[in-house]
């Protein structure tokens, strides 16, 4: 019944979708809340603090909490917004984030989801999808702070799109494939983690994704001591929590894509796979959250001068390292 | 280049420091002697010459005072309205007996301003309040009083 | 190109403030803008107004320094200080030297609170979390000396006309020298955090810059005239106190930008550890209150001296006919004529240099508005 990704399209086959699709949105639920309650415990022992400690033991109930009081708030609607865009953006926001969950391959067999030959276009794909919900969330609140962050967000992850992409086309080459199983897999064959090979490719690819997961020091969109809260300044209730929760979900999607194209994914020694790529996207959240407590922002026309100026080329200069290591090295 | 990475190894190694903050509704501050909260007042010494009301900046004292038998001055009324109490503690300073003094009583939010009006029960109330929180503070006062007193 | 071809844009106006993140306190910024581009920007000020200069009419001049608090809340031991000193003046009253050396400890002490939330607040506006965390870390160090001495943490009503109102208590000196090397230690931390990082240095460098002809013809004082490279700080050029004695340099900029308000902040800091080291050593044991007439009469006249506050020179002008309360009481509010320059500093700037440019110019709307 779980080998549902190479049988036919049957009744049975499509309950094991359904189920496998409600366990990872439940992981991604749990992952989302604790993530939340890790980055406020990891900001706050660095800055000398204690962090959420009231709700629960520890304070492990604390997000659970916090999303409990945004599921009861008032959903406000501003009167001079675009009534359809704006209910509809925070859905338009979230669904291809989760849904770019889809070819993660969270341990060595996909129980739960799919292992489409072409992973990494699809999860390029969708993630540029996102923009959309941001962007219309930023127009449809009729407010002159959503929009400058609902253009500025677009005009950010749009370009920080090249550099990723290009950036992927490196560990692509490398394994020579884009199923993000066989990239794992490749790694073991190879016994060196990408990260070494690619480390280039791997610089490009943190700033870039960063970017791409609008936070810290890549943040403008919802730099809140410039523009408020940025594209979501006019939300609120459990609308704004589809907006974090889509933030929280993508941060997930790309520490799952990091662990699996640079750090071997599931594959290590002794531990079960699960558990490895638990620590890697951890070591990745780790590092997000790290970074959120150092970094100022970066000024809106400097970001796209290293995007383009900067990022672009040493992508391309990655790519054709690696295209020349491969044909010299492994072939030869 | 890469004066950043400095920075992150700052940040890093406050990671593990012992921690700053405390547990405040559990566990409360510890104030100074000098510190300056919420009056206190000692009635039974009051001589009602209205130096306090006088030196307020706010004019938040009101007090009221009448001549008991043996003709000296007994205090029956004293106000503060801490709505607008600046907690500077002028009035403290000008008493001649130390009758009016500031506690470590911090906490006044309150859900009315009414509330806010304290008379001179609630104040003595806060004296004995402060005896039982610091004996050795009120104990090293009154010895302090009963030195000066003979040379007055 | 024909009119009709260019893409016709409509200017937009954005009010920052009063209710913002970053506008430090009720402020509001008026901002018209162009796409990205500032075209013009006007301060709206008063939601903080209180009336301070005419509530002093009606007050005596001991009863004037608990408002002086209220002022610049962050530095309100140099407001004291402001107000005492002109009283003083006025009066020619002797202040015992313990008094003088005790206000020159606390003063100094407040002027490193000061720049460090300074410090902390800057990086806050340009989205970095930790320095503002850290520097509450030393600030509180600081303010719970303050709270010992004189029984505030922030509304300290410490300095009377002729000295201070307590002596240090015991064992507090000590404590101040100790807090002297974990200072500095900070301060080393504070310059690898932030004073390294390229993306800091690319926002602030070159940014929001001007000339000391600007700043002069504005008025401005304190660092945001020494970033232009005047070397002005009235502790050295009208010696006030006991100045004179201690042994201290004035760090001055050299472009007048950004980065330049930033770093001086983090270089008086250390100065000012400098001058509370000597005073520590120097200071002498005695009275800590002068011999002043309960009732302080101010001779009829006018009379203004103006010290060196954490942001600029913060002086009082009293004009007084012979009472216990002031005919009238001008203050020189540092903050206030700071803000002046910034819309010219804006007009034409990027909208991303708004924050940037408006968190150096240092502003506490406690004193701006009064």
């Amino acid at each position: 019944m779980w080998q549902w990704q190479t049988q036919p399209l049957t009744w049975s086959t499509f309950l094991a979708m359904l189920i496998g699709t409600v366990v990872i949105l439940l992981l991604a639920l749990g992952v989302v809340t604790y993530g939340i309650l890790a980055e406020r415990k990891v900001l706050g022992w660095m800055q000398g603090r204690i962090g959420p400690n009231r709700v629960g033991p520890f304070g492990l109930l604390q997000t659970v909490a916090d999303v409990l009081k945004l599921f009861i708030k008032e959903d406000v609607v501003p009167a001079a917004a675009d009534r359809p865009l704006f209910l509809l953006a925070p859905v338009l926001a979230f669904v291809p984030a989760f849904m770019a969950l889809a070819v993660i391959p969270f341990s060595m067999q996909h129980i739960f989801t799919a292992g489409i030959g072409t992973g990494l276009l699809y999860y390029l794909a969708l993630s540029a999808l996102t923009i959309h919900g941001v962007m219309l969330g930023g127009w449809a609140s009729n407010n002159k702070y959503s929009l400058i962050g609902g253009m500025r967000s677009a005009a950010q992850m749009l370009s920080y799109e090249v550099p990723l992409g290009l950036s992927l086309v490196g560990v692509a080459l490398l394994a020579g494939s884009l199923n993000l199983n066989d990239v794992v897999r490749a790694q073991q064959h190879l016994g060196l983690w990408f990260i070494i090979p690619q480390f280039l490719g791997f610089c490009v690819f943190i700033v870039a994704a960063t970017a791409e997961l609008n936070r810290t020091p890549f943040d403008l969109p919802e730099a809140e001591s410039e523009l408020v809260a940025g594209y979501h300044t006019e939300y609120s209730g459990f609308r704004w929590a589809f907006f974090m929760l889509t933030e929280y979900v993508y941060l997930f999607a790309m520490a799952g894509l990091t662990a699996t194209l640079f750090l071997g994914g599931w594959s290590g020694p002794w531990l079960p796979g699960w558990l490895w790529f638990a620590l890697k996207a951890a070591a990745f959240f780790f590092f997000q959250f790290w970074l959120r407590n150092t970094m100022p922002r970066i000024r809106a026309d400097q970001l796209m001068t290293l995007c383009w100026k900067v990022l672009l080329p040493l992508g391309l200069v990655n790519l054709v390292l690696t295209a020349v290591l491969k044909a010299v090295l492994l072939k030869g | 280049m890469l004066g950043f990475l400095k920075g992150l190894s700052v940040t890093l190694s406050q990671l593990p420091k012992k921690k700053v903050t405390i547990q405040y509704p559990d566990v409360q501050p510890e104030w100074p002697e000098r510190f300056r909260g919420v009056h206190r007042f000692i009635p039974e010494d009051c001589t009602v010459c209205n130096q306090c009301a006088r030196i307020c900046p706010t004019n938040c004292i009101s007090l009221s005072g009448t001549r008991d038998e043996n003709k000296k001055l007994r205090i029956d009324t004293y106000d503060i309205n801490f709505d607008i109490c600046i907690l500077c503690g002028l009035c403290t300073e000008v008493c001649p007996t130390e009758c009016i003094l500031m506690s470590d009583t911090f906490e006044l939010a309150n859900e009315s301003r009414d509330k806010l009006y304290l008379d001179m029960h609630w104040l003595y109330e806060n004296q004995l309040r402060y005896t039982q929180r610091h004996p050795e503070r009120v104990a090293q006062e009154a010895a302090k009083d009963h030195e000066e007193a003979p040379a007055t | 190109m024909d009119e009709r071809d260019v893409v016709r844009t409509e200017e937009m106006l954005l009010n920052v403030g009063p209710q913002h993140p970053s506008t430090h306190g009720v402020f509001r910024l008026i901002v018209k803008i162009s796409g990205e581009t500032i075209l013009d920007a006007e301060p709206v000020i008063g939601y903080l107004h209180r009336g301070t200069e005419k509530l002093a009419e009606n007050l005596q001049y001991t009863q004037i320094i608990p408002y002086t608090d209220r002022l610049d809340y962050l530095a309100a031991m140099l407001n004291n200080y402001a107000l005492c000193h002109t009283v003083e003046q006025a009066l020619g009253v002797e202040i015992p030297e313990r008094a003088e050396y005790l206000r020159v400890i606390v003063m100094e002490l407040q002027r490193i609170a000061s720049h460090l939330l300074f410090i902390g607040a800057y990086l806050m506006d340009l989205g970095a979390m930790g320095p503002f965390l850290y520097a509450f870390q030393e600030r509180e160090r600081i303010v719970q000396m303050f709270n010992e001495i004189c029984g505030a943490r922030l509304t300290y009503n410490y300095m009377r006309i002729g000295g201070v109102r307590w002596d240090a208590p015991p064992g507090w000196l000590d404590q101040v020298r100790e807090f002297i090397p974990y200072m500095r230690e900070r301060l080393k931390m504070y310059d690898d955090l932030i004073t390294g990082n390229e993306i800091f240095l690319n926002r602030v460098r070159g940014v929001g810059k001007y000339d000391t002809e600007t700043a002069l013809a504005y008025g401005l004082s304190g660092i945001n005239l020494r970033c232009t490279g005047l070397e002005w700080d009235l502790r050295r050029k009208k010696p006030y106190s006991i100045y004179d004695r201690f042994d201290f340099e004035i760090p001055v900029g050299k472009n007048g930008d950004c980065f330049d308000r930033y770093y001086l902040h983090l270089l008086e800091m250390r100065e000012s550890l400098k001058i509370v080291e000597q005073a520590i050593e120097q200071i002498p044991s005695g009275p800590v209150l002068g011999k002043v007439p309960k009732l302080i009469r101010v001779p009829a006249g006018e009379y203004y001296s103006g010290i060196e506050g954490a942001r600029g020179e913060i002086g009082f002008y009293i004009v007084s006919d012979g009472k216990d309360k002031p005919y009238r009481l001008k203050i020189r509010k540092p903050s206030f004529v700071n803000l002046q320059l910034l819309p010219e500093l804006l007009r034409g700037e990027s909208m991303s240099n708004l924050l940037a440019i408006l968190g150096a110019v240092d502003i506490v709307l406690g004193e701006v508005d009064a």
